[in-house]
């Protein structure tokens, strides 16, 4: 009996192996097959002890040819592994890793969504008498082995809700948080509040949790892995992958097949998966992870006990290193970490044996935020290229370092002072007009009669000349009829344009030249907005002449070598004359200076890359020293730029932590959408603002179509992603005609924002 | 008392309704060349009716290519093959079509025959004011209720509009006759209403249509 | 390209496209007609079936749809569009359209910049105070400034008040708005900053823009009228005299109209009528030299009672009162002036072809617009058929009608309720108005709504003010 257990795992195994090949033609699968089917047919002229030989024979076997296929498995491979419903699940590690835990607001399908699993467990440790338990606050993604209701971990909105409700309970109970990736990506749904709307939510609040925070990563699918993902210390699992893209998302796009259900070949997604570098390798060599844990051959799975023990071992220490990292004193500080890594290396220091309290001080939570926002900061940097000299770099830092310095003068230092002043001199003077008028009473009471008779007559005179004559108009705005600073090139075509609500409005045609010019894309009927140029905002929205730009030499490139992107790229470049699709400058509003952040639709679909992000954060930057407001104009963005990989996905918690900067210092940051924004931006560092305003008729949402047909077998409604609605969904405070979007800009600007702007 | 039966047969009798496709404005138009009497065309479909029907013809007016689409499925009876490439006059007509009457086309039928009509005054255009316009838009149908003397439409005519309320039986707006921006002739009926003790007999005027009258497509 | 070879499209309907229609067979033009399906019965439809050639008249799905018009007038070959008063008379759009697309064509009316620059009225009273025009007493541009606002106010009662103006109003009024929108007055300038705020914020959310204007509000004036005509590039501006409207309905609509403006000849003022009259005729053609003015239009004003004379705007285009004028004016001694003739044939290129010297005015006109309306109610449109419409003939009365005499005429609901002016012309006030009380006598007008009531006309109210005709 024992024996046919053991061909029945045989069986099983081969089967794994078979599943995670794909049905790719491999030599040692069907030496493996064969041997198998040959050993069976055998079987039944075998006696017990003979059996046993045999079964022992091909588990050697197995493990043999399972070693040198783990060599070779490709990241597609992996991805497959990580999918298997054998693999690993969050429920088993609660079993195996924790002493115990209870799992809360769930309990198999009852629950706000199935795919989350929060559980607050424990950690036990003895060193010598002494028993610690050390709480953490389990999170994370549960696919179940495959179970439906998981929906494969993929999180909807109100369960990713959850999640960082129970981090805000972490906080308050001062306990670290552990976090488990296991997620192909968000469930791409815009129901109340939005995929995007609360991913950016949980990256902004992350980003300033005052707990430990570690996380550790098998599938870190895109946005899904965003939302609960950032942390101070990142594992990744050695099988796992984090990418930006599923593999077929990515082939999809390479492929074209939008809106078509044909499905990519195969090749084409293998080799989606290595140009995407998604492996823990890979994304340990980019800085996106800090260590891998080594999995058993071929991925881990439920049975791997030695596997478990590791895991633990392995997130105790990462627990105890962010701790160390910030408790105490500095210098001891680091002479107790390095001292710990040493010995841990070594093998001489039982994690298990040592106790150690993970609750941190009000003075070490804030060294903890200060390195995590410093850790994500230094993250790719390698990925852009910078073609500042080093004269400018200098004289960037120098006028930096003034700004800040100045800052502080005039607006804290200064106008404090300065409010002092004037309100001494205000006294001053109320009080001599007071005496003055006493001392003059009977002067005046002489000359009272006689002063009509010069006066009137003279003021008569003026007043009605005040009333009838041309006054002087000092600024007559320049935008009173529609006389545009910049006028679209679609104006010249004599054409008629129908509106695309004709049907319902009964709006008439209008001619282009009307309609592009003086109506600036805006139907006369109806109001819907056709889309415009990302110039047209540019020379229209800011004063004249106020806009300069910096950090041109901030460029995108390829830093994964994708192929064929670098060809991309330099179309985009020569089409749009732009080096990325993130134009930061300064400008002015009626006088007030902001520093703008503009993401470009013609460049590659204002996708975020390295370079974008880069450009967004030194603009949040100069804004917060300058103490400017600070603009997000979104005239387009498609998402993440996948052909970077995860150097565009980490855009997004970087980003998010520099704007978290900037409000908490008190700055104002507002964010404009036009046309259309979707996904990774929208979902992080745009998402996240409390002044989002949407241009009339432009698409605000997470996925498009056809990605969420794909993921949860529905179309959805027409015009579901509609500013309208995103505003109903409360993703956004304000619906604006283009028209206006410079009054409602300095309006924004007058009502809105922290403590610190220059102006105020 | 209605006799459902008898109007039933009726429409059974001649269950296909005529209409004529009219160029909506002037411009060179050019016909599909599928176009042809006896092809079956599709009005517009989808769970939203947000794929559109079948392509008929193109009305090109100002440089500008307008796609006239079928508005419901139907069979071309006949089409205006020697208006195409020609200009054309607003209102011209390009094709004639017929369709079975639908289940729904069926009870509107019927619901007229049953209901209270209140009928337009004048020639004119007809509004509802816009608290009851904001309520028959955003509230599931028949769910608007009337009663009788209540402010209930604005007539606009000659570039004047006055207010008009409702004389009738209180009830339920069960149809509403009247399109945004459509002239009404005098007489013509602008809201079906439906008074309390009639519910049951409409409820079985949809009934029996629900049973009797065959979708086409339908065995 | 010669005059006779231009082919014009009539961009209206009703009686002016008659007129128009006429004015292009007197000048021996071709023309082309357009209409909608419901107005297939009126008149200028039947008129262009009878006098046009082919490719004269068209069916359009709306007199508002510009398309629609472009693409006839390609089709017919029309080389002109008329654009008759309403509809696109005075939008700038469709004028620069007409002249900027690929296959140009004249627009007859001043040239786009004129209508666009004399459209906003903020820009004509501008331009006006820096002719020194009269103008109404109060703000010329938008005002921002809380304070500045009050100030203006206090200064305009102060005003009013020395001017012996018994219950002074100021009127303030959102500057971006228009039709109406945001416009208050107010009496006690202590109130001023309440309501000032309410303007504002109304403003503010209803048209994204804060500035108001404030102004005195004038209740006690008469509407005068100056009719202006220039050659294109305006190498040659006359007048063809005034016109006085201020007999209207309650809704401030007109209704009977007289030239001249004011006759001191027969009727006492208690200010200097002729002087006012050559007053602001003058200050009207300054204004025109300055735009340079290139068509027909009206510079509309108001005469207080007190004498005092303020424009208002300028109307760009033809009116529908330009009849009165005509019968007044002589060119060379010459009568049958015909002011639509003028317009096409300036506005096709050919020079004026006289001056103000060879302009002389006899006698005096009136025009009464008849309206299917019930002047007790509020002037309430009456719609329904209409079963009999004589028109007496005399040697003094034009009528324009697009009412047909012959067959019932069911009245179309979707535009201006006019049915027919008659213009009546006398040597003097006292024969004109006789003359005017005969024709509403013999005009004959009868008709039943869809329910058998009998039609309502304003003939009664005509005729109860004819009595009233240019006193103040």
């Amino acid at each position: 009996m024992d024996t046919d257990k053991k061909f029945q795992q045989i069986i099983e195994q081969l089967n794994y192996i078979r599943d995670i090949l794909a049905g790719k033609n491999n030599e040692n699968l069907r030496l493996l097959s064969s041997r198998l089917e040959d050993m069976q047919s055998r079987l039944p002229s075998m006696n017990q002890e003979e059996r046993l030989a045999a079964a022992e024979s091909l588990d050697d076997l197995f493990s043999f040819v399972e070693k040198k296929l783990e060599a070779e498995l490709t990241p597609m491979d992996k991805v497959r592994i990580v999918r298997h419903p054998q693999r690993i699940c969050l429920r088993d590690i609660l079993e195996n890793v924790y002493d115990n835990y209870t799992e809360i607001g769930s309990m198999n399908e009852h629950s706000i969504d199935p795919a989350i699993l929060i559980a607050r467990a424990y950690i036990t440790r003895r060193q010598g008498k002494k028993t610690l338990r050390q709480s953490v606050m389990v999170i994370g993604q549960e696919k179940g082995h495959g179970e439906e209701i998981r929906n494969g971990g993929s999180v909807k909105p109100w369960g990713n809700a959850k999640a960082l409700h129970y981090m805000k309970v972490a906080e308050t109970e001062n306990i670290p948080i552990h976090i488990y990736v296991f997620t192909p990506g968000s469930y791409p749904i815009e129901d109340t509040p939005g995929a995007a709307q609360q991913i950016a939510k949980n990256i902004y609040e992350m980003g300033s949790l005052r707990v430990p925070v570690l996380a550790i990563f098998s599938e870190g699918g895109s946005g899904g892995a965003e939302a609960v993902g950032l942390a101070d210390k990142r594992l990744m699992l050695s099988h796992g992958y984090y990418s930006v893209i599923s593999p077929e998302g990515a082939a999809a796009i390479e492929a074209n097949l939008k809106e078509s259900k044909r499905r990519a070949p195969a090749e084409l997604i293998e080799d989606c998966a290595r140009n995407l570098c998604i492996t823990a390798e890979d994304n340990l060599r980019l800085g996106y992870i800090d260590e891998i844990i080594q999995e058993p051959v071929l991925g881990a799975r439920c049975h791997n006990f030695e596997f478990f023990r590791q895991l633990r071992q392995d997130v105790l220490r990462a627990t105890d290193e962010i701790v160390l990292s910030v408790r105490g004193i500095e210098p001891i500080r680091s002479m107790s970490l390095r001292a710990r890594r040493k010995k841990t290396s070594e093998g001489g220091l039982n994690l298990e044996t040592v106790c150690m309290r993970w609750n941190l001080s009000a003075a070490a939570q804030e060294r903890l935020l200060d390195l995590r926002h410093r850790k994500f900061r230094a993250l790719s940097q390698k990925a852009h290229d910078d073609t500042r000299g080093r004269l400018q770099l200098f004289k960037d830092h120098l006028s930096s370092f003034w700004w800040e310095f100045s800052s502080y003068f005039k607006y804290d230092l200064f106008r404090r002072s300065q409010q002092n002043f004037s309100n001494f001199l205000r006294e001053l003077h109320s009080e001599t007009t007071f005496f003055v008028k006493k001392q003059t009473v009977p002067l005046r009471r002489f000359l009272r009669p006689l002063l009509p008779l010069f006066r009137v007559r003279r003021k008569r005179h003026l007043e009605e000349a005040k009333l009838t004559a041309l006054s002087t108009w000092e600024e007559p705005q320049e935008q009173r009829g529609g006389n545009w600073a910049y006028v679209s090139p679609r104006a010249t075509d004599d054409r008629a344009i129908s509106c695309p609500n004709a049907a319902t409005h009964g709006c008439l045609d209008m001619w282009a030249p009307d309609l592009f010019g003086e109506f600036a894309g805006v139907c006369a009927n109806c109001g819907h907005h056709f889309p415009m140029e990302y110039k047209w905002y540019l020379y229209n929205l800011f004063d004249p002449e106020s806009v300069t730009e910096f950090n041109t030499g901030i460029e995108a490139i390829n830093p994964l070598k994708y192929p064929g992107f670098d060809l991309k790229l330099a179309k985009a470049s020569a089409q749009t004359g732009q080096k990325s699709s993130c134009m930061t400058f300064e400008a002015s509003i009626n006088g007030i200076r902001l520093v703008v952040a503009m993401f470009l639709a013609p460049f590659r679909g204002g996708s975020v890359g390295a370079a974008e992000g880069e450009k967004f954060i030194l603009a949040a930057e100069r804004a917060g020293k300058k103490r400017y407001p600070f603009l997000a104009y979104v005239h387009g963005t498609a998402g993440i730029r996948i052909q970077e990989g995860t150097n565009g996905l980490i855009q997004m918690p970087r980003c998010t932590m520099a704007v978290r900067r900037y409000i908490d210092d008190g700055g104002l940051y507002l964010v404009v959408y036009d046309t259309n924004s979707y996904a990774g931006p929208v979902a992080s560092f745009l998402g996240c603002s409390p002044y989002q305003f949407g241009i009339r008729s432009s698409n605000i949402g997470f996925a498009g179509y056809g990605v969420i047909r794909e993921t949860t077998g529905e179309a959805p409604p027409p015009h579901y992603h509609n500013v309208f609605k995103a505003m109903a969904r409360g993703h956004i405070q304000g619906i604006w005609d283009r028209r206006e979007t410079r009054f409602n800009l300095y309006q924004a600007m007058l009502t809105m924002g922290g403590r610190n702007l220059y102006y105020q | 008392m209605l006799d459902i039966s008898a109007l039933l047969d009726e429409i059974k009798a001649s269950p296909y309704q005529e209409s004529s496709i009219l160029a909506p404005h002037s411009g060179v138009l050019s016909l599909s060349p599928d176009l042809a009497p006896g092809s079956r065309v599709q009005g517009p479909h989808g769970p939203w009716k947000e794929k559109p029907g079948t392509l008929l013809a193109c009305l090109e007016r100002e440089h500008n290519r307008k796609e006239i689409r079928a508005p419901e499925n139907c069979e071309i009876v006949s089409c205006n093959l020697e208006a195409s490439g020609t200009f054309v006059e607003a209102g011209t007509v390009l094709a004639r079509a017929r369709h079975k009457l639908s289940r729904e086309e069926v009870l509107q039928i019927l619901l007229k025959k049953a209901l209270f009509l209140f009928l337009a005054p004048e020639k004119a255009r007809y509004y509802f004011i816009p608290q009851v316009d904001l309520k028959v838009k955003n509230s599931p149908p028949k769910s608007v209720s009337v009663y009788n003397g209540m402010d209930l439409f604005i007539i606009s005519r000659m570039k004047r509009e006055s207010s008009l309320s409702y004389s009738g039986p209180d009830g339920v707006i069960y149809a509403v006759y009247f399109s945004f921006n459509s002239n009404m002739e005098a007489g013509s009926p602008l809201i079906g209403v439906c008074p309390p003790d009639m519910v049951r007999q409409i409820e079985e005027v949809s009934l029996r249509v629900q049973t009797e009258w065959q979708e086409p497509g339908e065995a | 390209m010669d005059l006779h070879e231009h082919k014009v499209l009539i961009a209206n309907r009703g009686e002016i496209a008659i007129r128009i229609l006429k004015a292009c067979r007197k000048l021996g033009l071709e023309f082309v007609c357009v209409h909608t399906q419901e107005d297939h019965a009126s008149g200028h439809v039947r008129l262009a079936r009878g006098l046009g050639g082919s490719k004269s008249l068209y069916r359009i799905s709306s007199y508002h749809d510009a398309n629609e018009l472009m693409a006839v007038a390609d089709e017919s070959g029309a080389t002109a569009i008329h654009p008759g008063y309403g509809f696109f008379s005075e939008d700038y759009r469709f004028a620069r359209r007409v002249i900027q697309r690929e296959r140009e064509m004249i627009f007859i009316g001043p040239s786009w910049r004129i209508i666009r620059e004399l459209g906003d009225k903020i820009n004509t009273k501008r331009l006006a105070r820096s002719l020194d025009v009269p103008t109404v007493p109060g703000s010329d541009r938008p005002i921002y400034d809380e304070m500045e606002a009050e100030e203006l106010a206090r200064t305009l009662f102060n005003f009013q008040t020395d001017n012996q103006i018994r219950n002074p109003l100021v009127l303030i009024k959102a500057s971006a708005g228009g039709g109406g929108m945001g416009i208050e007055e107010v009496h006690d300038p202590d109130l001023f900053r309440s309501v000032y705020r309410r303007v504002r914020n109304y403003a503010a959310r209803q048209f994204k823009d804060e500035g108001v204007l404030i102004e005195q509000r004038i209740r006690d004036f008469n509407h005068l009228e100056v009719q202006i005509l220039a050659d294109r590039n305006c190498k040659t501006l006359v007048h063809f005299g005034t016109r006085n409207c201020s007999i209207q309905s309650t809704g401030l609509q007109k209704r009977l109209e007289v030239a001249p403006g004011f006759d001191p000849s027969s009727v006492s003022y208690n200010f200097d009528a002729a002087g006012v009259l050559e007053q602001i005729i003058r200050h009207s053609l300054n204004i025109a030299h300055k735009v340079r003015y290139d068509n027909a239009g009206t510079w509309e004003w108001i005469v207080t009672r007190e004498g005092n004379p303020y424009l208002m705007e300028v109307n760009a285009r033809i009116q529908v009162e330009n009849g009165v004028s005509s019968a007044i004016t002589r060119i060379r001694g010459q009568e049958g002036v015909d002011l639509l003739v003028e317009q096409i044939r300036t506005g096709l290129g050919d020079p004026l072809g006289y001056t103000q010297e060879d302009i002389s005015f006899e006698g005096v006109s009136l025009e009464y617009r008849i309206i299917a309306e019930d002047p007790e109610q509020r002037f309430t449109p009456w719609v329904g058929r209409i079963e009999r419409f004589h028109q007496p003939e005399e040697p003094w009365l034009t009528m324009h009608s697009h009412v047909p005499t012959d067959e019932p005429y069911d009245i179309p609901t979707e535009f201006d309720p006019n049915l027919a002016l008659g213009i009546i012309w006398g040597r003097d006030l006292q024969e004109a108005r006789g003359r005017g009380l005969s024709f509403l006598k013999k005009m004959i007008l009868e008709g039943r709504t869809a329910q058998g009531e009998p039609m309502k006309t304003n003939l009664e109210f005509l005729k109860k003010k004819t009595g009233d005709i240019l006193k103040f």
